[in-house]
């Protein structure tokens, strides 16, 4: 079974530096391997998508701006309800 | 600027009264929220005759230290959310993770706004008691007094 917008995010990787030039700062949306449009805005984007395929999920991404991992501390080290013996103390006036 | 003023107040184990700082420490600055799908995809939706879910509710710790906002996956499902992207979470304890991303939008109970987080990302928040981590995407709109000694906090957005 394909990952979810595997085929999405292939084909805007095969395109990015090509949209950018030519709609730098702008939302994309992609479908399969069809790009519907370029947008002013994320919500203007997310309408559009809508628009065009209903509850379907499809791809949105801003030209220009670098995929980086998303870092998420008290998630990805398990800190979430910690709940230490010794809590921390301060001192001071 | 609306602002929404909390003071935590808790029970231990045993049913006691636990004073508000130590509610604070324990469970960390949470609000209850309701969540439902952006609302520039449920008025496309609506438009197209396809009914949407109820919206979730539940509680959203504020973090401070996440990139993203985060929404529990399994409530992503309930919401039938779309997704719009596939982003990698990072680790420091064990292997990174492909996280499917969806566009929500968040209503602070007791807060007369909805804040649009179009890029919140599916985790398992259920098992912690959470609906939603409240990150920095969703923080830089707004601001956050943290008061530790008389256990409240207030979120102004």
């Amino acid at each position: 079974m394909a990952a979810l917008l595997e085929v999405e995010r292939e084909f805007y990787a095969a395109h990015e530096a090509e949209w950018a030039s030519a709609h730098p700062g702008r939302f994309v949306v992609v479908k399969g391997e069809h790009l519907l449009g370029a947008f002013d805005s994320m919500e203007q984007a997310l309408a559009a998508g809508a628009a065009s395929f209903g509850a379907d999920s499809f791809l949105v991404r801003k030209l220009g701006e670098k995929q980086e991992a998303v870092n998420i501390p008290a998630l990805s080290l398990g800190l979430l309800r910690a709940n230490p013996q010794h809590p921390a103390s301060g001192s001071g006036s | 600027m609306p602002i929404l003023n909390i003071q935590l107040a808790g029970q231990d184990p045993s049913g006691n009264q636990i004073p508000a700082f130590v509610a604070l420490q324990q469970r960390g600055p949470v609000v209850q929220v309701s969540v439902s799908v952006e609302q520039n995809i449920a008025q496309q939706l609506l438009a197209q005759g396809i009914a949407l879910p109820a919206p979730e509710t539940g509680f959203a710790l504020i973090d401070t230290g996440a990139t993203s906002t985060c929404i529990d996956e399994a409530a992503a499902a309930r919401l039938r959310l779309p997704a719009i992207d596939v982003v990698t979470v990072a680790s420091a304890s064990h292997a990174s993770t492909q996280q499917n991303v969806h566009p929500i939008q968040i209503e602070v109970i007791g807060l007369p706004i909805t804040i649009s987080a179009p890029r919140a990302i599916a985790a398992p928040l259920a098992a912690q008691g959470l609906l939603v981590l409240i990150g920095r995407d969703v923080l830089q709109h707004c601001t956050l007094f943290y008061n530790g000694p008389t256990g409240s906090f207030s979120l102004s957005v």
